[in-house]
């Protein structure tokens, strides 16, 4: 019977081999990359934004989609460097208190979304990281986001930053991950499924879209702090659509509901963003077709990155980790029973 | 100053704005409806409209109330092109890769527009009836205004015509209600996919054309169109066109006033933007179906 309870934990994952592997590669990494860009813009924005779409993840594992991510993201980088800069907080009680507020918030934005279904719940969302550009905008002398100003890192640039990031990291994915196999990652899971039959099995499905709301909004906040901190320098573009979009994007590229699903999104989606723009030069020759652009190359690639979404999606509708669990599968199973399907089924 | 008169126009004004919306709502209620897919491209199908009918009247020199027809048929080819290439490979996969292949468009329209574009500034279809205007007291509306919403409400009853009373209109309805026994009973499901995105993806056409004349435009205007057509039909209530037609107008009157008020008051300009939200958010929590919903998807 023992073995009914549902508890499991990392340690009985086999994953962990794989993310003890995976930390100590990160770890290594500035002993042997010694590019300042490399690691302070590429690296620790990959730390940063893994986090960010584990948060927005988990609240899609509940079955809330959530288009205004980016607003909690900013109302935590916001939080966190004003009360350092204005009340003098250390930083990283100004992280964690900027988390924490930014999960206040949720909860009071959960509380409007604990009736709504999917599209419903993405616009109410979305519609929240509009009205919050509002409100700083209106507020301007409080905030000083229009503008923007400086923040202060929790530990100074670049290397010991990257190891704070890092460890912060660590723990808030253990976190996320501890939650999303848990009971009630087991009630998110029902409900996302089913919120009917959920309901009907006994789970307080509002409470546990709440807990959802504001667990995800909690480690936004604390992404939000971290990213304001990594740029040392905050404004009101923070909120921008953009960011909303950018937890969705890496979660389905990574592939959705998994635990490595956003963290693998997140490095291909900043590598995409922070070296894609070296093609530009390439790009160049091809000017004289378009004679009404200055600078062909940003449409291009981006128009290159368009397409190869939309082939990514039709081609893996399942994400990356779908690839990397076909791969793994290969390697498991024995050469021989592959042939085998291979002779039976198709081609 | 908050005049009588400065209201009338400000309303006319939000009624026009709220009209160019609807017919880009509609479109997408419809793909939505048949399809129960959302297309977050649907603006950027507004952008090339509208880019269309500009190359068409400053280069061919056609009326632009005539362009909405080429707008139309030029958008609708893009949108068979768009079920057919893109959607239609993902159908019955996650809903989320919906969201997912029309961002991959949104990049694909905003890039190949941005690589086309005629200069790198903001460009307006020019209106021949730009400098006429019928004066309300001491403010003025442009006929282009008024034109715009006769030929909304014109397309609108077109539309409606077209679902109630013709043969693949009965099979549009069918196929929404449900899929698997439209196609029992005969019904190429496919054919009315896609032709159910030509019709929405010609709404959005023509939306685009009205919103050039009426505004200027560049290649990434078609974002904030979307989330604000998507906004109204989740305002109206899923699937309902009476809903999307509600929820428009009052959106457009809402912005207008609004953006209007903030001139006379001391508020940020922001707030046009958000006023929409705040008001869907407000019908959300006392009917989270929407106005004129009946059910969540």
């Amino acid at each position: 019977m023992k073995n009914m309870t549902y508890t499991p934990t990392l340690l009985r994952s086999k994953k962990l081999y794989f993310a003890i592997l995976a930390v100590a590669i990160v770890a290594a990494v500035p002993m042997i990359v010694k590019s300042d860009y490399i690691i302070g813009q590429v690296l620790t924005l990959m730390l940063i934004f893994a986090i960010y779409a584990s948060s927005w993840n988990l609240l899609a594992y509940s079955g809330q989609g959530s288009l205004g991510h980016a607003a909690f993201l900013g109302i935590g980088g916001f939080a966190s460097a004003l009360l350092v800069i204005k009340i003098g907080l250390p930083p990283i009680a100004g992280l964690v208190l900027g988390g924490l507020f930014s999960a206040g918030i949720g909860f009071l934005v959960g509380l409007a979304c604990v009736r709504l279904k999917a599209w419903f719940l993405a616009m109410v969302t979305f519609g929240f990281s509009v009205i919050i550009v509002s409100i700083m905008t209106q507020f301007d002398s409080i905030f000083g986001g229009v503008i923007g100003f400086p923040t202060i890192p929790i530990a100074p640039q670049v290397i010991p930053f990257y190891y704070a990031t890092l460890g912060i990291t660590v723990v808030s994915i253990l976190v996320i991950f501890h939650v999303m196999k848990s009971k009630w990652g087991l009630a998110f899971k029902a409900i996302s499924e089913n919120e009917l039959e959920a309901k009907m099995t006994g789970i307080n499905t509002g409470k546990y879209r709440l807990l959802a709301f504001v667990i995800s909004t909690f480690f936004a906040g604390l992404a939000g702090g971290l990213y304001a901190e990594s740029t040392l320098f905050i404004q009101n573009s923070i909120f921008e659509a953009y960011y909303s979009f950018l937890p969705l994007i890496m979660s389905v590229v990574g592939g959705l509901s998994t635990i490595e699903g956003p963290i693998l999104g997140s490095i291909i989606i900043v590598s995409i963003n922070s070296f894609l723009p070296l093609t530009d030069k390439y790009l160049q020759p091809l000017g004289p077709l378009f004679p009404g652009v200055s600078n062909v190359g940003p449409p291009l690639r981006l128009l290159g990155l368009g397409i190869f979404l939309i082939l990514i999606v039709i081609f893996l509708p399942k994400g990356v980790t779908s690839l990397l669990q076909k791969g793994y599968n290969y390697l498991r199973t024995d050469t021989t029973k592959t042939k085998k399907v291979e002779k039976n089924g198709k081609i | 100053m908050i005049t009588s008169s400065g209201l009338a126009q400000a309303l006319i004004f939000g009624v026009a704005n709220g009209c160019v919306y609807i017919l880009l709502a509609t479109g997408l209620n419809l793909i939505f409806g048949v399809m129960k897919l959302v297309n977050f491209a649907h603006g950027q199908l507004l952008m090339v409209g509208a880019f269309i009918a500009y190359i068409v009247t400053t280069m061919a020199g056609l009326n632009p109330y005539l362009a909405i027809l080429v707008s139309m048929g030029s958008v609708a080819l893009i949108g068979i092109g768009m079920e057919k290439f893109a959607f239609s490979k993902i159908r019955g996969t996650d809903k989320l890769n919906e969201i997912f292949i029309s961002l991959g468009l949104i990049y694909v329209f905003e890039n190949v527009a941005r690589l086309f574009w005629v200069n790198e500034f903001s460009i307006r279809i020019p209106s021949p009836l730009i400098s006429l205007a019928v004066p309300i007291g001491d403010v003025a509306i442009g006929y282009d205004y008024i034109l715009a919403i006769i030929i909304v409400i014109t397309i609108l009853i077109g539309l409606v015509l077209l679902t109630k009373k013709t043969k693949i209109g009965l099979a549009m309805r069918a196929t929404s209600q449900k899929s698997d026994a439209a196609k029992l009973m005969g019904i190429n499901v496919n054919r009315i996919y896609l032709f159910t995105f030509a019709v929405g993806a010609a709404l959005a056409g023509a939306s685009g054309t009205l919103y050039g004349i009426l505004y200027s435009f560049n290649p990434t205007i078609g974002a904030l169109p979307t989330i604000k057509a998507f906004a109204i039909i989740i305002l109206g209530g899923l699937g309902s066109i009476p809903g999307a037609i509600a929820g428009g107008l009052l959106y457009g009157i809402a912005e207008s006033i609004t953006a209007y008020a903030s001139s006379g008051f001391g508020i940020a300009g922001t707030w046009q933007d958000a006023i929409a939200f705040i008001l869907l958010i407000a019908v959300l929590v006392v009917r989270p179906t929407g106005l004129f919903g009946e059910k969540g998807e």
